[in-house]
C-alpha cells in the first residue's frame, strides 16, 4: 500500500519561517515546510505541540505572526476560500447529535461555496453529479438516504470525507480521522485514504496519534514537538522524512534527547506505563 | 401606513373565501368568528408565524439555542412596555427594535466567548422582563388586558398595522431562509468546515440572530411573550422525533405546527380560553403523544435499532 515519497509533484503548501502566536505565547516557531502535490503527509506529536495551530495556519484560519504560508501559490493572508482545500473533521466523534440529516444531504452541503452560496436551479444537475461522484468515491451510494446516526463510526467518517470531496478540492486535511472508528472499518478507511492519494490524485495532510495507521499508509511523517527555551516553549519540527525511516519510540526519545535537554516534556504515549493501584500496607492487605 | 394597507389588501383576498367556508366549520363559535375581520387577521398572522417559526425553531434546536426564542420574547416584552408608555408607533415596533438589538448582542457575546452557552440569554431574558414590569408600574399602566394580551397572546390586539408587519417579517424571513438555508445548515453542523469551504460564517450567524428576533416579535401577539416557545420550538422538536432526514423533519415540523395552531384557535374559540395558552397546550400534548408512541413503537413493535 505504501509508495515511495514523491519528489516530482508541484509545491502546493509552502511554509517559510512560519511563527504563530496564540494569546501572547509563541506556539509555533520558525517552521519551514514544503508539501508537494500527491504527498500523503502525517502530522504527529504530543498534545500541545502545535499540530492544530499548524493546520489552522495552513487552512488560512490563523494568521502567522512571522513568515508566510503559501497554499497553491497564494499567500494565506490573502486566502480565498473556494473549496480547493477540504477539511475533514473528527466526524465519527463530533457531529452534533440533535440534527437529523441523511448522507446525501450532508454531502450536498460540501458543494456550497462563496461562488454558489445561493442554490440556483440551473446548478442543480451539476450539484447532483458532484454529490453522486463523491458518494461513489467514499462508497456510500447504497446508504445515501439513511440518517447518518444510523451508520457506524467508519461510515459516518466516510460521509464527512464525501462532504469535503464534493467541492473537488486539491488538498484534503484530516483531523484524527480514525478516532471513534471500529477495527473493521479502520482498514477500509485507510484503503480509502490510499485511493484518494493515488487514484484521485489528492494531496493529503493528516493529523493523527495513530502510529500503526501512519506507518501503514502515509508517505511522509512530520513530527512536531515542543522546543524549550528558558521558561517558555514553542513547537518545532523534530523529524520530517519518509515514513519507513521514522524512528520508533526509543529512537524518537533519542532524537528528542539530542535536541532537547529538558526531560519533562510529555512523550508520545502508546503503551502507558502500568498504573500503581496498590502500594504499601494498610492493615496488611 | 403601508403596513395597514398590506393587511387590508390581504383581507380583501382571503376574507370572502373564509366567509364562504365559515358556515361549514364545526363548533358553535368558530363559524361565527371566522366571518369577522379580527379573527381573519389573527388566522392569517397565526398561520404565517407558525410556518416561519417552524423553520427557524428547527435551526434553533440544531444550534442548541432552544432557549433563544424564549429569551428574545421576554426582551420584546420590555420593548412593548416601553412602547406603550412612549407611544408614537405601535408597541410591536419597539419590540422589534429591542429584540433585534438583544439578538445581535447575544450573538456577539457568544462568538467572542465573553459568556458561553445560555447565560447571556438568561441575563437578557430576566433583565428586559424586569425593565418592562418596572416601566409599567412607574408610569402607572399596570397589568391591563392589553398588557396581558402581550404576555399570553390575544387575537384582539392584532390590528391592521400589526398584521402588515407580521406579513413583511414573514416574507423577509422565508425568502432569506430560502437563499441561505444550505449555508446555515453547513455552519450549524460544523463551523470550521463551513469557513474553510468559503461560507460567510459570521454573516450567516448574524443574519440568523436578527431574523430570529424578528420572527419572535411576529409571534408575540398570537401566543404571547411567555408562550412563544410553543410555536417556535415545540413543533420542531416533535418533527425531529418523526423525521428521518433534514427535509423530512422540516415537513413534519410544519404539519405539527399548523395542526397545533388550527386546533388551538378552534378550541380557544369553543371553550373561550386564551388563544396562546390553548395553542401552547395543544402543541405540548402533541409532542407528548408522539414521543410516547415513538418509544412504544421502537421498544415493542419494531426491533431495537443499534447506534441510536
Amino acid at each position: 500500500m505504501k509508495h515511495a515519497h514523491h519528489h516530482d509533484g508541484e509545491v502546493v503548501i509552502q511554509a517559510s519561517d512560519l511563527s504563530v502566536s496564540r494569546g501572547g505565547t509563541i506556539v509555533l516557531d520558525n517552521i519551514n515546510l514544503t508539501i508537494r502535490q500527491g504527498d500523503f503527509v502525517a502530522l504527529v506529536g504530543p498534545n500541545g505541540s502545535g499540530k492544530t495551530t499548524l493546520v489552522m495556519a495552513i487552512l488560512g484560519l490563523l494568521q502567522p505572526t512571522k513568515g508566510t504560508v503559501e497554499i497553491l501559490g497564494r499567500d494565506s493572508k490573502k486566502m480565498k476560500f473556494d473549496g480547493q482545500i477540504g477539511w475533514v473533521s473528527q466526524a465519527a466523534a463530533n457531529l452534533p447529535k440533535n440534527i437529523r440529516i441523511t448522507v446525501r444531504e450532508l454531502v450536498t452541503l460540501g458543494v456550497l461555496s462563496t461562488n454558489s452560496l445561493i442554490p440556483f436551479r440551473g446548478k442543480k444537475k451539476d450539484t447532483q453529479r458532484r454529490v453522486d461522484e463523491a458518494l461513489q468515491i467514499v462508497g456510500l451510494q447504497d446508504v445515501a438516504d439513511v440518517d447518518i446516526y444510523r451508520l457506524s463510526g467508519g461510515q459516518r467518517q466516510r460521509a464527512v470525507i464525501g462532504r469535503a470531496l464534493a467541492s473537488n478540492p486539491e488538498i484534503l486535511v484530516f483531523d484524527e480521522p480514525l478516532v471513534g472508528v471500529d477495527r473493521a472499518s479502520r482498514n477500509s478507511l485507510l484503503k480509502l485514504l490510499d485511493e484518494l492519494c493515488h487514484k484521485e490524485n489528492k494531496t493529503l495532510l493528516m493529523v493523527s496519534h495513530d502510529l500503526p495507521a501512519i506507518r501503514q499508509s502515509a508517505h511522509r511523517v512530520i513530527y512536531l514537538d515542543l522546543v524549550h527555551d528558558n521558561d517558555c516553549c514553542s513547537g518545532g519540527i523534530h523529524y520530517d522524512g519518509p515514513t519507513d525511516q521514522f524512528p520508533d519510540l526509543v529512537g524518537l526519545a533519542a532524537l528528542r534527547g539530542i535536541r532537547d535537554v529538558h526531560e519533562e516534556v510529555t512523550p508520545v504515549v502508546i503503551n502507558p506505563s502500568p498504573v500503581v493501584v496498590y502500594e504499601g500496607s494498610k492493615e496488611e492487605k | 401606513m403601508v403596513f395597514a394597507e398590506i393587511s387590508e389588501f390581504l383581507l380583501d383576498i382571503v376574507g370572502p373565501t373564509l366567509e364562504t367556508i365559515a358556515p361549514y366549520m364545526p363548533g358553535e363559535i368558530t363559524p361565527v368568528v371566522l366571518g369577522m375581520e379580527f379573527f381573519q387577521r389573527a388566522l392569517i398572522a397565526a398561520i404565517l408565524a407558525t410556518i416561519v417559526g417552524g423553520f427557524f425553531g428547527s435551526f434553533l434546536i440544531m444550534r442548541n439555542l432552544a432557549l433563544m426564542g424564549d429569551g428574545l420574547a421576554h426582551v420584546s416584552f420590555g420593548g412593548i412596555a416601553v412602547g406603550m408608555v412612549l407611544g408614537g408607533v405601535a408597541p410591536l415596533w419597539y419590540a422589534l427594535m429591542f429584540s433585534t438589538l438583544a439578538a445581535v448582542l447575544i450573538h456577539e457575546m457568544q462568538t467572542r466567548e465573553l459568556l458561553t452557552g445560555d447565560a447571556s440569554i438568561a441575563i437578557f431574558l430576566t433583565g428586559m422582563l424586569a425593565l418592562g414590569l418596572v416601566v409599567l408600574s412607574i408610569w402607572d399602566v399596570g397589568i391591563t388586558s392589553t398588557v396581558q394580551g402581550y404576555m399570553f397572546g390575544s387575537l384582539l390586539i392584532i390590528d391592521n398595522e400589526s398584521l402588515g408587519l407580521i406579513v413583511v417579517i414573514s416574507l423577509f424571513a422565508l425568502s432569506t431562509l430560502y437563499m441561505f438555508h444550505g449555508s446555515l445548515l453547513a455552519t450549524t453542523i460544523d463551523a470550521v468546515s463551513a469557513k474553510v469551504q468559503g461560507l460567510p460564517v459570521r454573516f450567516i450567524g448574524l443574519w440568523f440572530s436578527i431574523t430570529t428576533a424578528a420572527v419572535v416579535v411576529s409571534m408575540v401577539q398570537i401566543v404571547g411573550t411567555l408562550l412563544v416557545t410553543a410555536l417556535l420550538v415545540t413543533p420542531a422538536a416533535t418533527g425531529q422525533l418523526v423525521g428521518r432526514s433534514f427535509k423530512g423533519c422540516m415537513i413534519w415540523t410544519q404539519v405539527f405546527g399548523l395542526a397545533s395552531v388550527l386546533l388551538g384557535l378552534y378550541f380557544s374559540n369553543e371553550l373561550e380560553t386564551g388563544s396562546g395558552s390553548m395553542i401552547a397546550l395543544i402543541s405540548a400534548i402533541m409532542f407528548a403523544v408522539v414521543l410516547i408512541s415513538k418509544t412504544v413503537y421502537e421498544q415493542y413493535i419494531m426491533q431495537p435499532v443499534a447506534n441510536r
